[in-house]
């Protein structure tokens, strides 16, 4: 099977376990097949976001005979519109140039941080709750996160996969507890974990609410670079900070 | 049209078919979700929502052997969704309640929590619009409504699959570089 085929194989989910193992291989190994993968995974992201906006003004242009319920449309004078604008960019630019010296690190993560979803062990419902992945992946899951904590300690002990060390840091964060989940992100990304780039993005993100400000942008211009995971938001968020 | 003949036809992104789910429950999914809140924009909002969800799962083929109508399928995502919302809500008991698996969920999430493409995103859609008729048909066929490169050899009258796939890496190729042009 060729490397387009792999592709293409797990866009459409029709890989077979082997398969799958080949192509995990590939995304750690090739760069330029990963960068292949990424794109069309993005394109696919990128076309269904459209057509739910497409759907949506459909939907919005049915006249209220059609769909019934009547809601209030509030009419707008043009000058109104005119006004709020000026109004919005008047005080959008007091933000940008009064408010900027001290950068809200807390804010920003806030506003940046989102635990990052299993993709290693996918619960299904009705499994059995005995084994111990499964528990601590369900807690996690569950936001139940000193439970998950606690639980992939001892997964931790049991089978030394990297990638624990990746949502033991995430669940860590979630804890407020930033300087250790720093140090395991730190030894995740040098042990060329697979979800390297992942961890970045939380690593720049523990370092802001560290207030560790260059730490931080170290990693978001190193995600930038690697234009994958979270490029667009680590833009953004660099500008933020600057 | 009744509920199968719906499904195909959303299956096929079918705009009528979209449009005519959105008619003929809108009066009811309101009566049903107004008990959560009273403002019509967030009930409009969900309630696209919703059926944005159930049409991405009927095009995941999640609907083909539905167990129940399509009216409780959708107002069951309807009832997720305002869960999400209203996270204390207390938890109405409704007739029918359908059981959704790990993967109609994750789509409701998306759904959910969807605010929009991001810059590169939209530019990526901005060069697909500019591609010609023959690439956006595959693209959206394989991208949008989930099939599989087989089952598109027949709708589009190709030879083989090995024909299709190059076709598709051809016109992946040309959209890599209008989205490169419109960076330089």
């Amino acid at each position: 099977m060729d490397k387009d085929e792999l592709i293409n194989g797990h866009l459409e989910g029709s890989l077979s376990d082997n398969q799958l193992e080949e192509f995990e291989l590939l995304l750690k190994t090739d760069a330029t097949f990963a960068s292949d993968f990424e794109f069309q995974n993005e394109l696919r992201t990128a076309l269904k976001k459209n057509e739910r906006q497409e759907i949506k003004t459909l939907f919005n242009g049915l006249t209220p005979e059609e769909g019934t319920p009547q809601t209030k449309v509030i009419p707008m004078r043009p000058w109104l519109v005119a006004a709020s604008v000026a109004l919005l960019i008047g005080l959008g630019s007091w933000l940008l140039f009064f408010n900027n010296a001290d950068v809200n690190t807390d804010q920003l993560y806030a506003a940046n941080f989102a635990p990052y979803e299993n993709v290693v062990h996918p619960i299904e419902r009705g499994e059995q709750l005995a084994d111990l992945k499964t528990r601590a992946f369900t807690a996690y899951e569950n936001q139940d996160y000193l439970l998950a904590l606690e639980l992939f300690k001892e997964l931790q002990i049991e089978q030394s996969d990297s990638y624990i060390d990746f949502y033991e840091a995430v669940v860590l964060m979630q804890l407020n507890r930033h300087q250790e989940a720093a140090s395991l992100l730190e030894t995740y990304i040098k042990n060329n974990g697979q979800l390297k780039d992942r961890a970045r993005w939380y690593l720049a993100l523990s370092f802001l609410k560290l207030k560790a400000i260059a730490k931080s942008k170290n990693q978001l211009r190193q995600l930038v670079d690697q234009k994958g995971f979270k490029q667009e938001a680590a833009k953004e968020l660099l500008q933020k900070i600057d | 049209m009744n509920d199968r003949q719906l499904i195909t036809q959303l299956k096929k992104r079918d705009r009528n078919a979209l449009k005519d789910v959105y008619r003929e429950y809108k009066t009811e999914f309101f009566r049903f979700a107004s008990r959560y809140t009273k403002t019509n924009d967030t009930l409009e909002d969900i309630f696209q929502d919703a059926i944005i969800a159930l049409y991405e799962n009927a095009l995941a083929g999640k609907l083909d052997n539905l167990n129940s109508s399509l009216k409780t399928y959708l107002f069951s995502i309807g009832k997720f969704m305002l869960f999400k919302k209203f996270r204390d809500a207390k938890e109405i008991t409704t007739d029918e309640t359908y059981i959704f698996d790990q993967r109609e969920k994750a789509v409701m999430y998306d759904v959910y929590e969807d605010e929009g493409p991001s810059e590169y995103q939209k530019k990526m859609v901005a060069g697909f619009k500019k591609l010609g008729d023959k690439c956006r048909e595959i693209l959206e066929l394989f991208y949008l409504q989930g099939l599989k490169l087989e089952e598109i050899v027949s709708i589009q009258d190709y030879d083989n699959k090995n024909v299709v796939k190059s076709q598709k890496s051809r016109c992946l190729k040309s959209l890599k570089e209008l989205i490169q042009y419109n960076d330089g």
